[in-house]
C-alpha cells in the first residue's frame, strides 16, 4: 500500500488563496471553514527583508496525538496513511483540536463533529490527486507516495532537503516543507 | 489571548469535579478525625459530593456536540485506552454513585442509608482513591495534551489535586456552616487544611511557573500572558491574592482563634477559596498557546 504525503514548496507559494477554495469547494464548506489556510511569515530587516507565505493543513502525523486522545476512537489511519474522523463515531469533544500541535481541526457544528483535511482520499481512490494539489497555479504542492524513492515527491524531498514543520514534536508528519 | 476550543463548560467541569472529589475526602477526614459532636462537615462534605460532580459531568456532556444530539454515541467514549478521557468516563461513572451512597449512609436518608449505615467504613476505603483519581484526572486531561505545551507538565494534576483538596475543603466547611452553625469549632479545626493544601498549592504553583518559563518558548509565553500579559490582573488579583493569600491568613486566624472568630470570616475564607479554585482553571483553559509552527 503507498503512504501518501505532500511537499510543499513555499519559495513559490503567492498567497492566491486558490487551495482553500478549492478544498471549500471540494469538501462543501461554510465560506469561513477551510482545511488549510495560509499563514504569512515576515521576517529579516531592511532592506534584506523577507514574506513567506506557508499553507497549512493536516500533517497526517504518524503518531498523531489526536488519534491518541480521541476517546471513542472516531480518528483512524487508513491504509493509505490517512488520518481519517469516523463521522458516524466523533461526539464533538474537541480534545483533539486541543492535543493537536497544529491546530489545523475545525468543528463541523452542523453535524457537531471535528472535521479536517482528509487528502482527498475519495479522489484519491480514483486515481487523482487531492484538489489542493491540482488547483495551485504555481504547483507549490507535490502529492504522491513516500514509499516510493522513485516518485516525483521523493525525490523533491531528497534534493531539497524538505522537512516536516517542528519535527522536534515528533509526530512524523507526512507533509513536507521546503522553505527558503 | 490564544484561542482554543474549550471553554466555560470545560473549566466549570474542571472546577466542580475538583471541589466535589475534595468534598468527599474533607467528608471522610471529618468523619474519621473529628469528634463525635461534630459531624456537621463530613455530613456536608459527603452531600455535596457526588451532586458538584454529576452536575461537573453534565457540563462535559452538554460541551459535546454530535454526542448530545445523538446520545448513543456516548457508547463509544470507552472504547480508546490511550485516551484520558476514556478513563475519566469509567472513573466518574464509579465515583458519582459511590459518593451519592456515602452521602445516603452518613446522612440517613431513605432505607439506603440505613442499610448502608454498616458500610460506611467500606464506602470511604473505595471512595477515597476514586475521588483522589477524579481530582487527578482533571489535571491528567490536559497535562496530556502537548498541543498546548504550558499544560503538558506532571505539575498540572499535582496543581489540581492541591486545588481540589482545598476548595472541597471550602465547599465541606460553607455546607457544615450551612446545617449547623454551632459547629464553628470543627471549622476552626479544618481550617488548618486550608492552611496545609493552600501553602502545597502556592508551592506548586510557583514550581509551575517557574519551571514554564523556562521550560519552552511557548509555555513561557503562556505563563507570561499569567504573570505580566493580559490576564495578569485576573490572575494576581483572583488567584494569588483572594484565591491563596486572603484564605490563608484569615485560615491561620481561624486556627488560632479557635472558635472565636467571627462566623461571616469563617465562611468568607471559604468562598474565596472557590472564587480561586475556579479562575485558576479558567486562567489555565484561557492562556495555553499552540506550538510554535513557523519559526
Amino acid at each position: 500500500m503507498p503512504r501518501y504525503g505532500i511537499a510543499v514548496d513555499t519559495t513559490k507559494c503567492i498567497g492566491c488563496h486558490a487551495c482553500r477554495v478549492a478544498c471549500q469547494n471540494q469538501n462543501e464548506l461554510d465560506f469561513n471553514q477551510t482545511f488549510n489556510s495560509i499563514a504569512e511569515v515576515e521576517r529579516g530587516k531592511f532592506p534584506s527583508y523577507a514574506k513567506e507565505f506557508a499553507p497549512l493543513q493536516c500533517n497526517h502525523c504518524e503518531d498523531a496525538p489526536c488519534q491518541r486522545v480521541c476517546p471513542t476512537g472516531a480518528i483512524y489511519t487508513t491504509p493509505e496513511g490517512v488520518v481519517y474522523v469516523h463521522r458516524n463515531r466523533c461526539v464533538g469533544c474537541k480534545y483533539c483540536i486541543e492535543a493537536c500541535p497544529y491546530k489545523v481541526r475545525i468543528v463541523d457544528h452542523h453535524k457537531g463533529i471535528v472535521i479536517k483535511c482528509w487528502l482527498c482520499i475519495d479522489l484519491i481512490r480514483e486515481g487523482k490527486e487531492p484538489a489542493c494539489v491540482t488547483t495551485c497555479p504555481n504547483q507549490v504542492r507535490i502529492f504522491g507516495d513516500l514509499d516510493d524513492p522513485n516518485s516525483r515527491i521523493s525525490r523533491f524531498i531528497a534534493e531539497h532537503r524538505a522537512q516536516p514543520l517542528r519535527p522536534d514534536l515528533n509526530t512524523r508528519p507526512k507533509i513536507f516543507y521546503k522553505r527558503s | 489571548m490564544p484561542e482554543g476550543a474549550w471553554g466555560w463548560l470545560i473549566i466549570s467541569y474542571l472546577f466542580l469535579a475538583g471541589a466535589g472529589a475534595g468534598a468527599f475526602v474533607a467528608a471522610v477526614a471529618c468523619d474519621l478525625l473529628a469528634p463525635d459532636w461534630s459531624k456537621a462537615l463530613a455530613r456536608a462534605g459527603s452531600l455535596a459530593a457526588g451532586p458538584l460532580v454529576a452536575i461537573g459531568t453534565a457540563c462535559l456532556v452538554l460541551d459535546l456536540e454530535a454526542g448530545l444530539w445523538e446520545p448513543w454515541r456516548q457508547m463509544f467514549l470507552v472504547s480508546n485506552p490511550t485516551s484520558m478521557i476514556s478513563w475519566g468516563v469509567v472513573i466518574l461513572s464509579v465515583f458519582i454513585p459511590v459518593a451519592l451512597l456515602y452521602a445516603a449512609a452518613l446522612n440517613n436518608i431513605s432505607f439506603v442509608g440505613q442499610y448502608l449505615q454498616k458500610y460506611v467504613w467500606h464506602l470511604e476505603v473505595i471512595g477515597t482513591p476514586l475521588a483522589i483519581a477524579t481530582a487527578i484526572y482533571t489535571g491528567i486531561l490536559i497535562a496530556v495534551v502537548n498541543g498546548v505545551p504550558f499544560w503538558n507538565t506532571p505539575m498540572m494534576p499535582v496543581l489540581f489535586l492541591a486545588s481540589a483538596i482545598s476548595t472541597g475543603l471550602a465547599v465541606a466547611m460553607i455546607g457544615a456552616a450551612l446545617i449547623d452553625i454551632t459547629t464553628i469549632r470543627t471549622l476552626s479545626n479544618f481550617a488548618l487544611g486550608h492552611v496545609i493544601f493552600l501553602t502545597f498549592e502556592g508551592i506548586v504553583l510557583m514550581l509551575l511557573f517557574f519551571m514554564s518559563l523556562t521550560r519552552s518558548g511557548e509555555a513561557a509565553t503562556s505563563a507570561q500572558i499569567l504573570i505580566s500579559g493580559m490576564l495578569s490582573p485576573y490572575f494576581w488579583a483572583l488567584v494569588v491574592v483572594l484565591g491563596i493569600l486572603v484564605p490563608f491568613a484569615l485560615s491561620v486566624v481561624e486556627y488560632y482563634e479557635y472558635g472565636e472568630m467571627p462566623k461571616h470570616l469563617v465562611v468568607g475564607a471559604d468562598l474565596c477559596v472557590l472564587i480561586g479554585g475556579m479562575s485558576l482553571r479558567a486562567l489555565i483553559i484561557f492562556s495555553g498557546s499552540p506550538p510554535q509552527i513557523l519559526t
